[in-house]
């Protein structure tokens, strides 16, 4: 709407100075108008659902925390007053005139939730996390205090772990390359980026990165959440800085945010008005106390966010960034690799310019099946992190082997080993997710996130349901990862499956048998939404057979 | 859940999980079944069940609000802030006057109502819920809060 173009209130139109008769003089236009989209990026967006929690669910899981607090209590009692053996750290008896060193109330959710059901998380592996894997068996005879190996390990499929393309393989050409690069290379640098570390591997790693996301040029680190909390501070260093996060980003991005001396500003998860508020709040009122002007703006954003399975409306920040001067920082953690259509990211996936993101960060663990991660963007940008980001001047560089499987990932998703390898498995992994997500949503759990996005959370709500859901699905060879409070809301705790290119039709489907069996038993079908006419599965992996066939 | 004490984004959950939705209505029904079942206790006539509700409901709530400090969980990121602070004073992040602390602050004035009402404003009876009463609303007064009379609980 243009000022003084049009008044819906009364139909006559503007005189010269902009006065429309017979109105009350309100011209209503809007200064953040949502622009034309086309209109698959409409159909994008209403993608996503966030199905709040049914009454009747919430009341009764605060009915079972309320339970398990009180019976923490009560077994806190019998530990103090020595009927119970008690197995955590006490203080020692010569200290007891001293302050305290522990304060055991602190420790009173991990005593008494989180240590009975603690079987159902770091259970170890001893196999690659490829689709199947092999999950070693513990046993334990004082209520989880003390887990042992029993020695035997069960094959199960693998619905935890980060393996999008399925590159988290052992054998196979990025193995062999890995494998030539160790006898090279050695297993370690021994050195930083910035004295001896820098290997030719390292120049033609970043090389092939921006070849890859399309950008001028790209920095490479050993560790990714080290990419995160050390590169925040080399751009955001000094006073007069601002830095706005969603709220559901990752630690290493609010740990990167901390160790710059900026104020932060926190806005509501992916709702851009909300950005769009703050950032007018923040340019016109200046910096705290003094009201200068600030010297710049950063807007830390993630691709996928992994608890959510929710992707970011890209378009959006582009245009609010555009319009108001501040900078975007997008971690692709978990969406490089595994959206878009040749698997290039969020960027692709909106039909965005990559170079309209200043910052673009992202990780090589979740798609590339190795270690690490990379800043990409202009050159200036570049040269700058080279001279000055915390990890080039300190931390040791990345391994060579580790380099090279990258190196060989991406070109494989490029085609540059010329085969149709890497596009078989980006459909694969399309197909995979849309298919999942679909059928779980027909069968009454609740979904959240995007459809198109391959982390899958299914609420589970109930604490008792958090540890019965992973323990039976564990029985039926299933292993998948399941998040409770306080790492999420009170109310909306998750299993969370993340979809690999590795999994094929057949494992899903028994899979999905298995959850679906589980989910009767334990009764967490609980969406109220009428089920939805959904693609057959024949749709969704038709362009992977036609690829197939073509191979 | 990781290791039981970590969280998304470093926000202390005890300031918001209150706010959660149903929880108020959670909390209703508690205090409804608390009553139920004093109510059904053989010896005790109606004017002391609502007595009663009124004050094991207000030693309740003083006692999770306003004595227990700090959060049963560890704080890696805060510093050991909120140890100091009582749940009360968390809530929010110790914004004041949200619509958790007004519902928080109506529950026992809302029961001492109804307890007065069904004791037919006997003196003994309301001498008693006014004075639970108010042992549980003078700490959610916003003037009060960090203040620590005595240097009661300071530590």
């Amino acid at each position: 709407m243009v000022l003084g173009g049009e008044n819906t209130l009364s139909g006559s139109a503007p005189t010269a100075n902009g006065h429309v008769k017979e109105s009350n003089g309100f011209i209503p236009h809007s200064n953040g108008h949502v622009p034309q989209y086309k209109d698959d990026k409409i159909k994008k967006m209403s993608q996503e659902s966030f199905e709040p929690v049914p009454l009747l669910v919430a009341c009764l899981t605060y009915l079972g925390y309320g339970m398990l607090v009180l019976f923490g209590y009560f077994r806190d009692f019998l530990r103090k007053s020595g009927v119970e053996t008690t197995h955590s750290t006490i203080e020692r008896k010569k200290m007891k005139d001293f302050v305290p060193l522990y304060q055991s109330f602190e420790s009173f959710y991990t005593r008494n939730l989180y240590t009975r059901i603690r079987d159902c998380w770091n259970r170890p592996i001893c196999s690659v996390p490829s689709a199947e894997f092999d999950v070693s068996e513990r046993v334990s005879d004082d209520g989880n205090w003390h887990l042992r190996l029993t020695g035997k390990s069960r094959r199960c499929v693998n619905l935890g772990s980060y393996n999008y393309l399925g590159f988290a393989e052992n054998k196979g050409p990025c193995a062999d390359a890995a494998a030539e690069a160790l006898q090279q290379y050695g297993a370690g640098v021994c050195s930083t980026r910035q004295e001896l570390g820098n290997y030719r591997i390292h120049e033609e790693l970043e090389e092939t990165t921006a070849r890859f996301l399309g950008v001028e040029d790209a920095v490479t680190f050993g560790m990714g959440f080290a990419t995160n909390s050390m590169n925040i501070p080399a751009l955001m260093g000094g006073k007069g800085c601002l830095i706005l996060s969603d709220e559901l980003n990752h630690a290493s991005l609010v740990l990167g945010a901390r160790l710059c001396s900026t104020v932060i500003k926190v806005f509501k998860h992916n709702d851009i008005e909300d950005v769009e508020r703050k950032l007018r709040e923040a340019i016109i009122n200046g910096q705290p106390r003094t009201h200068r002007a600030w010297r710049k703006i950063l807007i830390i954003v993630e691709g996928i966010y992994s608890m959510e399975g929710s992707i970011i409306k890209l378009p959006d920040f582009i245009r609010l960034k555009k319009k108001y001067g501040a900078y975007l920082y997008l971690d692709e953690a978990h969406s490089v690799g595994a959206l878009g259509e040749t698997g290039r990211g969020v960027t692709e996936y909106w039909g965005v310019d990559p170079r309209d993101v200043d910052i673009m960060m992202g990780t090589f663990t979740k798609s590339f099946g190795a270690a690490g991660g990379y800043i990409a963007g202009s050159k200036r940008l570049i040269n700058h992190l080279r001279a000055y980001s915390h990890s080039t001047t300190y931390a040791c560089s990345m391994s060579a082997p580790v380099a090279q499987q990258v190196i060989s990932s991406m070109k494989i998703i490029m085609g540059e080993d010329g085969t149709n390898r890497g596009q078989l498995r980006i459909k694969q992994l399309a197909a995979n997710s849309k298919y999942f997500r679909q059928r779980l949503v027909e069968m009454g759990f609740i979904v959240y996130g995007n459809d198109d996005s391959p982390i899958v959370p299914v609420l589970l709500y109930m604490p008792a349901k958090i540890a019965a859901f992973s323990r039976e699905l564990y029985q039926q060879n299933v292993g998948v990862v399941v998040v409770g409070f306080p790492a999420t809301p009170l109310v909306e705790s998750r299993a969370r499956f993340c979809l690999s290119a590795a999994h094929t039709r057949e494992m899903l489907d028994k899979v999905l048998d298995a959850i679906s069996d589980v989910g009767d038993r334990l009764q967490l079908k609980y969406s109220l939404n009428s089920p939805v006419k959904a693609v057959s599965a024949e749709e969704c992996y038709s362009q992977v057979d036609s690829l197939a066939h073509k191979a | 859940m990781g290791d039981g004490g970590t969280t998304y984004s470093g926000v202390n959950p005890n300031a918001v999980w209150l706010n959660s939705r149903g929880i108020w209505l959670s909390y209703v029904i508690a205090v409804t079944i608390l009553h139920l079942v004093l109510l059904s206790i053989p010896f005790l006539n109606v004017a002391q069940a609502w007595t009663l509700t009124n004050v094991v409901h207000n030693i309740g709530n003083y006692i999770f609000l306003h004595m227990l400090k700090g959060t049963p969980w560890e704080t890696n990121w805060d510093q050991g802030k909120s140890r100091l602070l009582t749940h009360w004073e968390q809530i929010d992040f110790g914004e004041q006057f949200t619509t958790t602390r007004k519902f928080l602050f109506l529950a026992p004035v809302i029961l001492f109502i109804l307890a007065s009402f069904y004791t037919k404003y006997d003196p003994l009876h309301f001498i008693i819920n006014l004075s639970t009463m108010l042992l549980v609303l003078i700490p959610k007064l916003p003037q009060l809060h960090g203040v620590r009379i005595f240097g009661i609980n300071k530590y």
